[in-house]
């Protein structure tokens, strides 16, 4: 077998199309296996435009006459597949004729990989989105179980270092004949009636800067101090008790549940603390929080606000203490005005 | 004065791993290597279909970037890929095709071949072939 003969075998047989054309013409001269396989058999000097309708011939033999090479895509269907080739022309000449080597690549399965990847990405951006969303949805519950500082910590240590908080106040909140009045009314009036009424509480507390800690049943319970130390906190949780106290006066007065609450404070220690491990929580605990607790219960009058000694001598004269006159130093702080016009608030 | 020297957790690492002390099982998509892998199988998987003359015809008039998408996102959701589709999904894109009991069969056959000839375990293989099952109802009329 002769070179040349070997040199057509080889064309005939690689899996890249090549045709060659007639330059001036663009007919049809010779074509090889592949290229059929993809184009069907076509006559010797057909033109080029019959098998590629709308292609720019003029624009071919322009490239061809000046930089000699051109090239372009075409996409067709090959029984039912999208067939996508990068053809590729080249001038050429053969004994002093210009010639068009067309050379043809199937590129199919690099726009199927093309395809698969936009697929991939855009579902892997829309799981993104999403876990974003969730992120965001963790973040706002776990925010409303512990403060900000507290959950940054969380987030960038995975724990969160119980503290000890040597000078704070605390107060609490219940309401006097809440189990006979609760039982009085409809359960859902009940829960919207303590949302819309701790939601209260928070917003004017949100004003002093104290942090509610937690709600269980009707007792609210908050803190200054925590988990940010303040020089004030005993002001702002006795400026925030009796304005809490005035806005359930002027509720009372228009509403037709009547609620009246027994505060407490005291200022002292606490611990700060997540606690549990399932269900965790953030949490404020120690002498301060107890006295609180004892004082709202065995001392806690409807309306009225109880304190300890520590918490009381804090106070300056804005406020007026008196002793409740009991075996031990429990002290009821009122508004210094309020007293003045002779009533609780 | 309180004395606090301990350091409390929260929660544990097996919070995150669902059942206590239980690492979540890993999907097929990941244990099959993810995307890299399971891209060779969606495009073998998409020749197949495409000569096969029971159900090639069904991509006759489909747009290649529509098919392709639709393949990724089938065989990553059947093995726990990011990508799913809703039941009422399915059945919307397949309601204008007439598919019957036989093409669902053909294609079930072709899926598993495919699974199998990409080395994913007899085992697993079913358990995809069972999910793909599970949407039967769904598509054949």
């Amino acid at each position: 077998m002769s070179i040349a003969a070997i040199n057509e075998q080889l064309l005939r047989a690689i899996g890249v199309g090549v045709a060659l054309l007639d330059m001036e013409t663009l007919r049809f001269r010779f074509y090889n296996d592949t290229f059929r396989e993809w184009f069907g058999d076509i006559e010797i000097n057909r033109h080029l435009t019959d098998l590629f309708a709308g292609f720019d011939a003029e624009a071919l033999q322009a490239a061809l006459t000046s930089e000699g090479r051109f090239t372009t895509e075409t996409t067709f269907r090959l029984r039912r597949r999208t067939m996508t080739l990068a053809l590729a022309f080249n001038r050429a000449l053969e004994k002093d004729e210009a010639i068009a080597v067309l050379v043809c690549q199937n590129i199919s399965r690099i726009k199927e990989l093309e395809s698969m990847i936009d697929s991939y990405s855009m579902m892997v951006e829309r799981n993104t989105r999403e876990i974003k969303r969730e992120k965001e949805q963790v973040e706002k519950l776990l925010l409303n179980m512990m403060p900000r500082s507290v959950y940054e910590e969380y987030k960038s240590f995975g724990v969160v270092t119980p503290r000890l908080y040597p000078s704070v106040s605390v107060m609490t909140i219940d309401f006097a004949d809440f189990d006979r009045i609760a039982g009085s009314l409809d359960a859902g009036v009940v829960a919207s009636e303590l949302g819309d009424l701790f939601g209260a509480f928070d917003r004017i507390g949100e004003q002093f800067g104290i942090e509610r800690i937690k709600g269980i049943g009707d007792i609210h319970f908050s803190v200054a101090g925590v988990p940010d130390a303040s020089e004030d906190h005993v002001f702002a949780i006795a400026n925030t008790a009796v304005r809490i106290l005035r806005y359930l006066g002027q509720r009372n007065e228009s509403h037709p549940n009547k609620w009246h609450a027994r505060i407490a404070c005291a200022s002292g220690a606490v611990i700060g603390s997540v606690v549990g491990t399932g269900r965790y929580v953030y949490d404020v605990f120690g002498p301060a929080v107890s006295v609180a607790r004892r004082l709202r219960n065995a001392y806690g009058e409807p309306m009225a606000i109880m304190a300890d000694a520590t918490f009381a001598k804090a106070l300056d004269d804005r406020f007026l203490v008196e002793p409740v006159e009991q075996s031990e130093p429990v002290f009821r702080v009122t508004e210094q005005l309020a007293a003045a016009r002779g009533r609780a608030v | 004065m309180l004395d606090v020297t301990t350091r409390t957790r929260i929660g544990d690492k097996a919070a995150w791993l669902g059942r206590e002390g239980v690492p979540m099982q890993k999907s097929l998509f990941e244990k099959y290597g993810g995307f890299s892998v399971i891209s060779k199988i969606v495009l073998d998987l998409y020749d197949r279909l495409l000569d096969d003359d029971d159900v090639g015809p069904f991509f006759d008039e489909v747009e290649m970037a529509r098919i392709v998408d639709h393949q990724t996102k089938f065989v990553s959701s059947l093995m726990g890929g990011p990508a799913s589709y809703t039941d009422d999904q399915i059945e919307k894109m397949h309601a204008r095709l007439t598919i019957t009991n036989a093409h669902f069969d053909t294609l079930q056959g072709i899926l598993r071949q495919t699974l199998l000839d990409h080395s994913v375990s007899d085992e697993d293989a079913e358990a995809i072939i069972a999910l793909f099952e599970e949407r039967r109802k769904l598509v054949v009329e």
